[in-house]
């Protein structure tokens, strides 16, 4: 999840939600009640008993594609602001009487969206309608806050990117494989844009992107549907609605050709990653590329993990994502080179193994195993209701319409070794993909000319 | 508290384990009825059933860890953990991994300090094929030499990995400067040199004097039905041959009583990733609850004083936390946080401050009062997964905690008074005696950090083996 952006260090259960498959009575099983407020936004709710908790996100359609040269990572660095002071709710307040009542927060921006989640025991919901409608309608803006929060945000970069090969490769990925399109810029923001932003580009983003309409709540755990509509009445419904963010326009062009870029550092083990570009999330392809994605990467017995790793043993490790996103997208391929293997070396074996899909349908064994993996996902992010605010909250804003979620069973069931070997030519060839490596280079080579 | 402990990846599956299992709601929470019973040859089962979603998890422990490796063969309970789905009496490693992977299966296998651990999870329909999966592995290993060689190789190469990111290694350098020659201050997964040394009859042997029946605990939870179970374990696990396992000993660590620092020199670094601290508690230490309440206010939480001075007021870092990793002996304690290269003094002196004041002023009343709330209004997602729930049985049933440490913790929450937590703080929290273990740009920072103790050590991260340097065999 190297694109996802936190205010903690917190990993909580962030699913890839877009690839689940689902048994067929699934909506009963967790049923879902859903209402749109007169503002425009709508609030999902999933009553579930079992814990004494609830589990809140609330999600806007605002991230780093809706920045700008020189104000990259703004969509993050506002996140963090969220938490900073409103009205009534002044600086540092917020976490402290959260936590004082049993609740704790997070919160995480990527490139398309901004997801604000809190987890309390069911007695402090209305403390936790306050503090949203609050932040919502009320932020402030202490110059002093900024200051510091800018400093946090700096070394989260410096955490995340600077001293991490991984983060480090993955920006310059992300900046190669795309020329025109938003999702070029790092979600942190580039280190020179963080130093740099300014009060009134806050205020700015402000209005821009925390309209209620450009907003979708999702409420799981030990709450009703009714008790939440009302609470949503009482403090939400009265916030007024404004134009959400402009469209973005841009349109990468298709890629002509391969792209390659290097990072020499200090490094005992090189990296490879490797893009490829592929539709965005609501794309009918989505269900076979995912099909093809875990028949080539998921668990030992995937192709590539079984000729990079355990066959040919020149890689420690090789995995791919793909998060949920509004335009054409990338998935990522990350191949962890063992020390002093060529990395172009298990760049070869990958690309054979991309050959073999191209040109043999897989087996029904695979296609099979693929979708029981699904399936048995489904249940790991449904059961906690954490992960089902999670997961209902990104089929509503990625596919629009969180009954998608209880339609995947159906559309990974329609997939074809024909629809499977399609997507393997479309998207996986040569002239599609950017490739990033990292080199390893100690300090006395650095001296050589 | 999980948000400032996850920084720590390097502290280990205990520490993991006791995030899980540290908080506790008796009011409306209590763990799920569960039983208790022996099979003839000494494995102690636990079985746990739990409706909502339909899957079944594993988790067996081997009540022999890391603490258990021979000097110089550091890694060895690690990787005989890893080796058990390489390859079994019934299926090749690649067999093993189809079968897995064909019913959306998940198996895991690892060894921290004090336990090694095997777990797995089943969609409930699969039982049959998941218990066989399950118990093929843990049983009927074979360790071949090429699987071995294969595992031990990709290993090295994942310290080496992990020496890239100062996160990821600190733990290990953390452990072993303030443990030195004890078994805890030896890396659970081994090091450059120590995985080189280990041969497949080290493994082997490792395997037949500890992995039996009457040295092992089996808790299965999950949507299942006990009575259907029980003869479907039976079957599978009664047939394991009873061997008799002389019980890994642990001796008791005694505090620090000095200063000292360890500078790790990680030339590309920006920012400085730094612990400090001294021996902590064990797991059953009487005072745990008091200690949970006491350090969910100085760094176990968001607004904790040491987030609150280190991030909050002064944006030195992204986090601060201080955790206490407490195990079948007293485990570390330490504080923790990282910041870039200019500010690695200020922000040390900054939580040095805090620590100082955690004694001079103690905690507040209202402090109390919110971290209390805070501790039982975050606890029942622990137990919310059958995941979790068999984890916490057999955690629980190796240290010999009772299902009160969850039923009972509300209560024992409620009732720490600032008496108690004045006691905790003088006997649990280290003041003047502390080990300091940084990694980040020595050219940069060393000048700046020689003011914290007169004891002063140096190592280059790319030198292999992490504290203390490792002796050829």
């Amino acid at each position: 999840m190297k694109n996802m952006w936190f205010r903690l260090a917190m990993m909580a259960l962030f699913c890839c939600a877009s690839l689940l498959s689902v048994p067929v009575n699934a909506q009963q099983e967790f049923p879902v009640v859903s209402r749109t407020l007169k503002n425009g936004m709508k609030v999902l709710v999933q009553t579930d008993h079992s814990i004494p908790n609830v589990a809140l996100y609330i999600f806007y359609r605002v991230g780093s594609r809706n920045e700008g040269a020189g104000t990259t990572g703004l969509s993050h660095f506002f996140e963090h602001m969220m938490f900073n002071g409103a009205k009534k709710y002044g600086p540092g307040e917020l976490d402290k009487v959260m936590e004082a009542n049993g609740g704790s927060n997070n919160a995480y921006t990527t490139r398309d969206v901004t997801v604000y989640q809190d987890w309390f025991p069911r007695s402090a919901l209305p403390l936790i309608y306050d503090i949203e409608a609050d932040r919502i309608q009320n932020l402030s803006f202490d110059p002093q806050k900024i200051k510091s929060e800018r400093e946090v945000v700096a070394s989260e970069r410096r955490l995340r990117t600077d001293n991490d090969n991984g983060g480090l490769l993955d920006e310059q990925l992300w900046a190669t494989a795309y020329l025109a399109h938003p999702y070029q810029w790092p979600v942190v923001g580039w280190m020179s844009d963080i130093e740099h932003w300014t009060i009134d580009q806050l205020k700015h983003h402000f209005e821009m992107g925390y309209s209620p309409n450009n907003a979708t709540m999702v409420v799981a755990g030990d709450a009703s549907p009714e008790e939440i509509f009302q609470l949503c009445e009482k403090y939400i419904e009265s916030i007024p609605t404004h134009a959400p963010p402009p469209p973005v326009v841009t349109v990468e062009s298709e890629q002509l050709g391969e792209r390659r870029l290097i990072v020499r550092k200090p490094s005992q083990l090189p990296l490879v990653l490797v893009a490829y570009h592929i539709p965005q999330t609501k794309s009918a392809d989505f269900y076979a590329i995912n099909v093809l994605r875990t028949v080539l990467f998921q668990g030992e017995s995937s192709r590539m993990y079984q000729r990079l790793v355990d066959k040919d043993q020149i890689a420690l490790d090789v995995s791919s994502s793909v998060e949920p996103a509004f335009d054409p997208t990338i998935i990522e391929i990350a191949v962890q080179p063992k020390q002093n293997v060529d990395p172009q070396k298990c760049e070869k074996a990958m690309y054979e193994e991309f050959e073999n899909v191209r040109n043999t349908p897989v087996s029904d064994t695979e296609l099979e195993k693929a979708k029981n993996i699904r399936l048995a996902e489904f249940y790991r992010e449904m059961r906690t209701i954490n992960g089902r605010a999670n997961t209902i909250g990104t089929y509503e804003v990625f596919f629009g319409d969180y009954t998608k979620l209880f339609d995947a069973a159906k559309n990974y069931s329609a997939v074809t070794k024909a629809d499977v070997q399609r997507v393997a030519k479309a998207y996986f060839g040569a002239n599609n993909r950017t490739v990033a490596t990292l080199i390893p280079e100690n300090a006395d080579e650095k001296a050589k000319p | 508290m999980i948000r400032s402990q996850r920084f720590l990846q390097a502290f280990t599956l205990a520490a993991a384990l006791q995030i899980l299992c540290s908080f506790a709601s008796a009011q409306t929470l209590h763990i799920p009825p569960h039983e208790k019973y022996v099979l003839k040859n000494g494995l102690t089962v636990l079985l746990l059933e739990k409706r909502g979603v339909p899957l079944i998890n594993f988790y067996a422990i081997v009540k022999t860890g890391a603490a258990a490796d021979p000097a110089g063969e550091e890694g060895l309970a690690s990787i005989t953990a890893g080796l058990l789905r390489k390859g079994t009496k019934n299926r090749t490693a690649q067999q093993f991994s189809a079968d897995l992977d064909y019913i959306g299966g998940t198996f895991e296998s690892e060894a921290g300090p004090d336990f090694s651990s095997v777990s797995a999870e089943f969609l409930t329909k699969d039982l049959d094929r998941g218990v066989n999966l399950f118990a093929d592995a843990l049983l009927h290993p074979t360790f071949s030499k090429e699987e071995a060689d294969k595992l031990l190789a990709q290993a090295l190469d994942g310290v080496r990995g992990a020496k890239d990111d100062p996160q990821q290694v600190l733990g290990y350098y953390y452990d072993g400067y303030l443990y030195g020659t004890h078994p805890y201050g030896r890396p659970a997964g081994g090091d450059e040199l120590s995985l080189t040394n280990i041969q497949r009859e080290s493994i082997t042997s490792f395997y037949e004097t500890n992995y039996a029946p009457g040295n092992t605990v089996l808790a299965v939870a999950g949507e299942f039905n006990a009575a259907e179970m029980r003869p479907k374990l039976e079957d599978v696990f009664g047939a394991w041959t009873a061997r008799s396992v002389k019980p890994a000993l642990i001796p008791t660590a005694s505090p620090v009583k000095t200063r000292r620092l360890l500078l790790v020199d990680k030339v590309d670094a920006t920012q400085t990733y730094f612990a400090l601290g001294n021996v902590g508690v064990a797991r059953n230490d009487p005072d745990r609850v008091p200690i949970r309440v006491v350090n969910t206010i100085f760094g176990g939480r968001f607004t904790s004083e040491l987030n609150e001075a280190l991030r909050v007021e002064s944006g030195y870092s992204y986090g601060a936390s201080s955790f206490f990793d407490s195990r079948k002996a007293p485990g570390p304690f330490g504080i923790f946080s990282f910041t870039k290269n200019e500010t690695t003094a200020p922000a040390i002196d900054k939580a040095l401050e805090v620590l100082q004041k955690l004694h001079k002023d103690g905690v507040t009343e209202e402090q109390l009062k919110s971290a209390k709330s805070y501790i039982k209004g975050q606890f029942p997602p622990n137990i919310e997964t059958s995941r979790q729930l068999a984890q916490i049985i057999a955690t629980h049933e190796f240290y010999g905690l009772g299902d009160d440490e969850i039923n009972q913790l509300e209560a024992r929450v409620d009732a720490v008074t600032p008496e108690a937590a004045r006691q905790v703080i003088q006997k649990h929290f280290p003041a003047e005696n502390l080990v300091f273990v940084l990694i980040g740009k020595a050219s940069e920072i060393g000048p700046a950090v020689k003011k914290y103790a007169e004891k002063q050590d140096a190592r280059p991260i790319s030198e292999p083996g992490f504290w203390p340097p490792p002796q050829k065999k």
